[in-house]
């Protein structure tokens, strides 16, 4: 078989794993983004503590070293994650605190005026959150969780390193094998920069679709 | 595995802060030296430039770091005859890439000026130019300090990632010490710890730089 | 042509897309005169202003300044604007610049005059504003409204300029700063500077000015003597907004 033939083949492979990759860890920060805003700004004391714990922390973390901790490290102390299972973790509690931040943000810029308004027509506090704060929140928080998600994207390319065969680890062998690197990268590029264009795309959709006047 | 030659390591992991710090002001210097100009001219220029300028952002800034880092290291620097170390290779990455975001942020700064100073220079007899760099893009540097020390932090993270070509930055050493005593999770913590410190410290840095620039009675929405 | 016409403007057109700015608009200022235009909002006075100094581009029609002709495409632009002085509604002071710097920029970097040089030109401008010397290393967002339209006189005025063109100078001013920055105009009118001012303070334009200009839609529709126009308007309109104006000047 001929060079681009076999190397279509096998990034067709490594791209289908990565969108199996972001597919299941796209939703799971965007839910972890939102139970960590929230716990931020309603949490008790301790809820509180934890939760600005954890997103300051992968936050503040590399994800490359987080991805490395949580398959090398975490083996250190007997438990072991498949490299596929360890990279949607780490991209899920990385994702999801850069998420609260946007979700802690929109709550605080609702809250301001609107707690009151919602008190006075005698809602509760958990009645506000879930009729008034919770769906506005979903659309200010939007743009930056989109924003987030197409670093997602992009940093899906760092789970190469504790293994995962995902489009960049098929590149990278065939740049061993072959060592045509300007070709394969810049295939690599192209697709990366593709699923970027669609992502935007449907982001911009949404936003418009979503628009409040 | 092997607790005690671990310690023994420690300061070898340390050093690579230095090499990490290599990455990060070369490659925010670099991004500056690029992201300034291109700023500038996307700003003021017609849209033929801008359009042109904009793909070089958008590629710059959508393509995954590692894949420029390949790219340039295996591909563009070999095929155009340069023999790049890994380090040098990497601050060139960065600062493309960081240009790329630096220009944005500082076409962000320009066009929050009000035209109204612009006009004023004008009035007095200044150029474009001359209007440019000394009204318009004084206030605009100050603007942007906080969007910058946003992008040394993003760099600090992202010069870990030039451990895939072998720069001996600290994660390099994180992984050569984890190779050398079986022990993962350690060395991986020391590495992290002491990149989220260098950020903890850049950004006070910048802060600082932020607090002493400070335009007395103006108030700004940042 | 009169020898001592220091400005002449002759049939300016200027339009925005489908509505028209300027439709036709001529007239003179004499060496020392002071030329003051009133009009409804809209009906192209500060659009007129703009075109002096080309801060707008005039569709068609030609401006003298002097001798030389500024809507001739050839000239320099810049050299001709740092002989005009112009004052903005809304100050447009540079935010980064201490009050003495922004009255020193312009001779620094336009005219080139050494530092000490322009020191001495800005003190004298912001003394002649009256300014308080205690501000002149505050910053402009330290400053109440009247202190930054007179740093902004100061500015323009530093660089000695043949005519001094005023827009709205009052309009974004609190009303207790509008009598400090009128006080100013006042003094240098008085002292020969050659100025035009566009303005909504009619009792002040009365007072102040050698010719009013009435404008409505782009057009001139009557000047004169504050005196001819008070006893014998001969427009509806220049009527309206005299008298309105008039009874409260008593």
């Amino acid at each position: 078989m001929d060079f681009w033939s076999n190397f279509l083949i096998n990034l067709v492979q490594g791209l289908t794993t990565t969108l199996q990759i972001l597919v299941i860890s796209i939703p799971l920060s965007i839910i972890t983004g939102f139970i960590l805003g929230f716990a931020r700004v309603y949490g008790n004391k301790i809820i509180f503590y934890i939760s600005t714990g954890i997103s300051t922390t992968f936050r503040g973390l590399p994800l490359i070293v987080t991805l490395l901790i949580l398959f090398f490290g975490l083996a250190d102390l007997k438990i072991y994650l498949s490299p596929f299972w360890a990279s949607i973790l780490g991209f899920t509690l990385c994702g999801g605190s850069y998420i609260s931040e946007y979700v802690k943000g929109a709550i605080q810029s609702i809250e301001q005026g609107q707690a009151e308004a919602a008190r006075a027509l005698g809602m509760n506090k958990l009645q506000e959150i879930i009729y008034i704060i919770l769906p506005q929140t979903l659309i200010r928080a939007l743009p930056g969780v989109s924003n987030e998600i197409i670093y997602m994207i992009q940093y899906s390319s760092l789970s190469f390193v504790i293994g995962v065969k995902e489009i960049f680890s098929v590149a990278k062998t065939f740049n061993s094998l072959y060592f045509r690197s300007i070709e394969i990268f810049t295939t690599v590029a192209f697709v990366y920069l593709l699923l970027i264009a669609i992502a935007t795309l449907v982001f911009k959709i949404i936003e418009n679709k979503l628009k409040i006047t | 595995m092997n607790y005690i030659s671990l310690i023994e390591y420690l300061p070898y992991i340390f050093e690579g802060l230095l090499w990490s710090l290599a990455l990060v002001l070369g490659g925010l210097g670099i991004g500056f030296t690029i992201g300034l100009p291109i700023g500038t001219m996307i700003t003021y220029s017609d849209k033929y430039t801008k359009f042109i300028l904009n793909v070089y952002i958008w590629i710059f800034r959508s393509t995954p770091l590692i894949v420029l880092l390949f790219l340039f290291y295996w591909g563009v620097f070999p095929n155009i005859g340069l023999k790049l170390s890994p380090l040098i290779t990497s601050i060139i990455v960065l600062g493309l890439r960081s240009g790329a975001y630096q220009s944005e942020i500082f076409r962000g700064a320009l066009e929050s000026i009000d035209e109204g100073q612009i006009l004023a220079a004008y009035s007095l007899g200044m150029s474009k130019i001359q209007a440019i760099i000394s009204i318009t893009i004084p206030q605009a540097l100050r603007i942007s300090i906080p969007s910058l020390s946003n992008e040394y932090a993003i760099l600090l993270k992202d010069s870990a990632i030039c451990f895939t070509i072998g720069v001996l930055e600290v994660l390099t050493r994180a992984r050569i010490v984890s190779i050398a005593t079986g022990i993962a999770l350690i060395p991986y913590l020391i590495a992290g710890i002491i990149l989220m410190m260098m950020t903890y410290i850049g950004l006070k840095f910048f802060h600082t730089v932020y607090k002493k620039t400070v335009i007395p009675g103006l108030i700004e929405g940042i | 042509m009169i020898s001592d016409t220091i400005l002449n403007v002759v049939d300016l057109h200027k339009k925005y897309g489908d509505s028209i700015a300027l439709d036709g608009v001529s007239f003179r200022v004499r060496k020392g005169e002071t030329k003051v235009i009133i009009g409804p909002n809209g009906s192209g006075k500060t659009t007129l202003l703009k075109c002096l100094n080309l801060l707008v581009k005039p569709d068609k029609g030609r401006i003298w300044l002097g001798n030389i002709e500024i809507t001739d495409p050839r000239i320099n632009i810049n050299k001709i604007r740092r002989k005009i002085g112009f004052v903005f509604q809304d100050f447009n002071l540079f935010h980064h610049l201490t009050v003495l710097n922004n009255v020193m920029i312009g001779l620094v970097k336009v005219r080139k005059l050494k530092k000490h040089q322009a020191y001495k030109k800005a003190v004298d401008a912001l003394s002649t504003v009256g300014l308080d010397n205690t501000l002149y290393y505050k910053y402009p967002a330290q400053l109440s409204g009247g202190q930054k339209q007179r740093v902004a006189i100061a500015r323009a005025l530093a660089m000695d300029p043949v005519i001094m063109l005023y827009d709205e100078p009052t309009s974004s001013l609190d009303p207790q700063f509008v009598n400090e920055v009128l006080q100013v105009i006042r003094k240098l009118a008085k002292n020969g500077v050659t100025s035009i001012i566009v303005t909504h303070q009619i009792d002040f334009a009365l007072e102040i000015a050698d010719e009013i200009i009435v404008m409505h839609k782009g057009r001139i529709i009557e000047s004169g003597r504050p005196t001819e126009l008070l006893s014998n308007p001969q427009n509806i309109l220049t009527k309206k907004i005299l008298i309105r104006n008039f009874r409260t000047l008593r």
